[in-house]
């Protein structure tokens, strides 16, 4: 199977400081990644580097099978013939939109360069804008104008940084499902910096976990959801509540209540991992088995319902804890104190 | 002024343009084009050099193009022509090496010309076209030279597709800078015998008398300015492509040893000749020929100077607190249009200002005179226009762009909600003025004073025209010596001028580093 890009052990120094280490995956033709992590944890580096703006220190990256990039092979950013479309689109200003689409094609007679402009105010919706300066532009059209031109020179790959950051929340889903049906459509492969996760689930096939220079995770997204494989990655996807928990071979024990598990060896792990919808509140009457066990911190309205966050009654134990958060479809009060228990399910612990 | 200029003399005027006027207009518009030209292309392509390659010395060149801009252009015009003419040393060296005995065995190029003039004013202003154009460089998005190496061109491609284009209404701006400044230059075409419209008005005046005929070609030379003022208005107006990712540096061209050597050949060249040959040679001179007797004519004139300056300083920089403020805290519509109108002084020419002050004055110490016979008081003689209130006047009214433009700045830095902390505290706006807006504005007070202090220091052509009988500042002083061809006698003086001229470079490239 070909590959569109190929990256092995990439590694990056800015002086002694190491910006990325080993950084390895592959994207097959058409696939889009989804690069998403905590500020400062080399997302926009890792870009910078793929588009030749930073040089590695180690590793390589090879484009298409064919075009390797490492350390002995330096390609200037001209010649690796890859798209970027930029956080503020960076279009040129001094030109028209059809100039700014057409900056990158070369190499051909005017009228198959006009032809395709044309061609692609059609595909982004551009038609009769072509004259127009990228400030006589809403913002919407001039992201779309970026797309154009880092389209027409036909690159391999298309980097996007925070595509979406600019764009008004309630036009943004909508936005994203339109790029992601245009690439496919164009089986364009692409890579996007996000700190949005819920831009991940919408736009992209394939997720990577970034955290002080690292991938810490690469996957599926759901595969990503349902099984990260570090608390960093449940933390930063915001998977669910940390409870501190105590183990007797199989039983594990919570401060609202107690799992079986199916294995017995939980050392190093201190912390289970519980996700909204495995929480359930007993209305009935508290029993020796059910007894009230947290008090209601905080709520807020959603459209799910309500989002409450508790804390346990207990604040003295080892299994006591300030934060869980479920949804639920009943109104309680602040301060009201409530039975809760887990439902069985795959444990996850960190 | 105008009014004056339309009231001419017809037979005069039309004796002048049947004459001379012609050839001083066509003088006026080729030096305009030889000194814009010659100022781009050095400007420019040291700006270019400076930001856009890895030249060698990057750091101290970096500041020592901007050094030419405190030399005033006469005084390199009289070192040169000292330096190059036939009993300079450069042609004594020519002779002595080739063993040729008089002029007409070699060719050497004349300098008191119109194309020595030109270039030697493209060469003491040039650095407003390098500093402005490596500003526009600097400041533009990284992101757009990343998009433009994404889609497939050099980093040369690059400069000359993207950075070029994007920085041509900076370069615009600095051009017409420089064409102000050569319009309102007299001392150096004077003294090379190149008529221009400046020397024009002073001759009309000075020489035949006519008032009101040098006032008409001070019209005329305003209408030029004007022009050139729509210029500049145009392409301030294009002027928003600057981004807050300035560009440092990210994207060079990397330069082969030869074109490294050329690079540096042709910035240091700038600098030389510019700035440093002509420093050097006032050295010597002072070296060579100060005395104690010069001593007491420079600390006369020099005290004159600090007069004069001292009293425009501080007038311009108190309407300017004014003016500024009065934009800043009234709400009306026009609540701009004082501070804009006091800025336009800036564009006229010393020469002009001192006919419109003539023009204006002249008439109002008449009538005193008039009133004080008719009373029975003796006459007061020419106390507005013969007398410093004149300089002083044109001063202002030609420096206030620069104190308005330093106090404007500083007023942007504070927050607007500081404005409305007073009231909100119950006190009052003017003691909300003293008590916060003009402490907070005290170190831009101080620099709008320095500058145009320094301004005050320098300027000639106005002083030329208007100063009382036997009254020399410091700059008339070394003018008078060097049309009398003895430089020699001044030149600590003229250094003073240098010194003087170098404190805003100082600080511009103070401030410019702490960005």
């Amino acid at each position: 199977m070909t590959h569109i890009i190929n990256i092995d052990q990439l590694q990056v120094k800015f002086q002694k400081n190491v910006i990325l280490s080993d950084i390895s995956f592959s994207l097959k033709s058409g696939e889009i990644l989804g690069l998403v992590g905590p500020s400062g944890c080399g997302k926009t580096t890792l870009l910078n580097t793929l588009a030749g703006f930073i040089e590695q220190d180690h590793g390589s990256i090879v484009l298409s099978d064919s075009l390797t990039i490492n350390k002995e092979n330096r390609i200037p950013t001209e010649k690796r013939n890859i798209g970027m479309i930029f956080q503020d689109y960076a279009l040129f200003p001094h030109l028209t939109v059809n100039k700014n689409i057409g900056f990158g094609i070369k190499n051909i007679s005017k009228p198959v360069k006009e032809a395709k402009i044309n061609e692609l105010l059609t595909l982004l919706k551009l038609d009769g804008l072509g004259q127009r300066f990228p400030h006589q532009l809403s913002g919407g059209q001039q992201q779309r104008v970026a797309i154009a031109r880092a389209l027409a020179p036909q690159p391999k790959i298309l980097l996007l940084d925070e595509p979406f950051s600019n764009i008004d929340s309630r036009l943004r889903n909508d936005l994203m499902i339109e790029i992601r049906q245009l690439l496919k459509s164009l089986s364009m492969s692409a890579i996007f910096v996000t700190h949005n996760k819920d831009e991940v689930f919408t736009f992209a096939d394939k997720i990577a976990v970034m955290y002080q220079g690292k991938i810490l995770q690469f996957g599926s997204p759901i595969t990503v959801s349902q099984f990260p494989n570090s608390w960093q990655v449940a933390d930063f996807l915001q998977l669910g509540s940390w409870l501190p928990f105590k183990n007797e071979n199989t039983v594990i024990k919570t401060a609202i209540g107690t799992l079986q598990s199916n294995q017995s060896n939980y050392i190093d792990k201190e912390f289970l991992l519980i996700k909204p919808k495995d929480i359930e509140v007993n209305l009935d009457t508290p029993t020796k088995q059910n007894p009230k066990n947290v008090v209601i911190n905080h709520i807020s309205h959603t459209e799910q319902g309500y989002h409450y966050i508790v804390k346990s009654i207990d604040t003295d134990s080892y299994l006591s804890f300030n934060r869980l958060s479920f949804y639920h479809g009943e109104f309680f009060t602040i301060d009201q104190p409530l039975s809760l228990t887990i439902k069985p399910h795959q444990l996850l612990m960190f | 002024m105008l009014g004056s200029g339309l009231n001419v003399n017809t037979s005069l005027f039309s004796h002048l343009w049947e004459t001379v006027l012609p050839t001083y207009v066509l003088n006026t518009v080729y030096l305009g084009f030889i000194v814009s030209f010659f100022a781009a292309f050095f400007g420019v392509t040291a700006a270019a050099l400076i930001t856009q390659t890895n030249i060698k010395a990057k750091s101290i060149l970096r500041w020592l193009l901007m050094l030419p801009l405190a030399m005033p252009a006469y005084l390199v015009a009289y070192l040169y022509t000292d330096f190059l003419d036939y009993a300079g040393p450069v042609q004594r060296f020519l002779r002595e090496t080739f063993d040729w005995k008089t002029s007409e065995q070699y060719w050497f190029f004349d300098i008191r010309t119109l194309w020595g003039a030109g270039i030697i004013i493209s060469l003491v202003l040039f650095p407003y076209v390098y500093m402005l154009a490596r500003t526009a460089f600097e400041q533009q998005d990284q992101n757009l030279h990343r998009a433009s190496r994404l889609l497939g061109l050099t980093t040369f491609q690059t400069f000359y597709n993207v950075c070029l284009p994007l920085a041509r209404p900076a370069i615009a701006i600095a051009i017409s800078l420089v064409l102000m400044e050569t319009l309102a230059d007299f001392a150096t075409v004077q003294y090379f015998a190149v008529n221009t419209l400046t020397t024009a008005v002073y001759d009309t005046w000075l020489g035949y008398g006519d008032l009101s005929a040098a006032n008409a070609l001070a019209s005329l030379l305003t209408l030029m300015v004007f022009f050139i003022v729509l210029f500049e208005q145009k392409a301030r107006i294009k002027q928003r492509h600057q981004s807050n990712r300035p560009n440092r540096g990210s994207h060079v061209i990397l330069l082969t040893p030869l074109q490294q050597l050329l690079a540096n050949i042709f910035c240091w060249s700038l600098a030389l000749l510019g700035f440093l040959l002509p420093l050097a040679l006032l050295i010597v001179m002072a070296v060579e020929y100060a005395t104690f007797a010069q001593l007491d004519a420079l600390i006369d004139t020099g005290f004159n100077s600090i007069e004069l300056a001292v009293y425009t300083a501080t007038i311009a920089t108190i309407i300017a607190i004014v003016l500024v403020l009065y934009k800043r805290l009234h709400q009306d519509t026009f609540k701009a249009v004082p501070l804009n109108v006091s800025g336009f002084g800036y564009a006229i020419p010393g020469t002009v200002l001192a006919m419109a002050m003539l023009a204006t004055f002249g008439p109002i110490d008449n009538v005193i005179n008039e009133l004080a016979t008719k009373v029975g008081v003796d006459e007061p003689g020419l106390i507005l226009s013969g007398t410093l209130f004149a300089i002083v006047f044109a001063y202002v009214v030609r420096f206030s762009a620069i104190a308005n433009g330093t106090l404007s700045s500083g007023v942007e830095q504070i927050s607007q909600s500081i404005d409305l902390a007073p009231p909100s505290l119950g006190v009052g706006a003017l003691k909300g003025v003293f008590t916060v807006h003009i402490p907070l504005l005290k170190p831009s007070i101080f620099i709008a004073w320095l500058l145009v202090f320094v301004e005050a220091m320098k300027e000639l052509p106005a002083v030329l025209l208007l100063r009382p009988f036997n009254f020399d500042t410091l700059s008339t002083h070394i003018y008078q010596l060097i049309s009398d061809e003895r430089l020699e006698q001044g030149a600590i003086g003229a250094i003073l001028i240098v010194a003087f001229g170098l404190i805003p470079i100082i600080w511009l490239n103070k401030t410019e580093d702490n960005e």
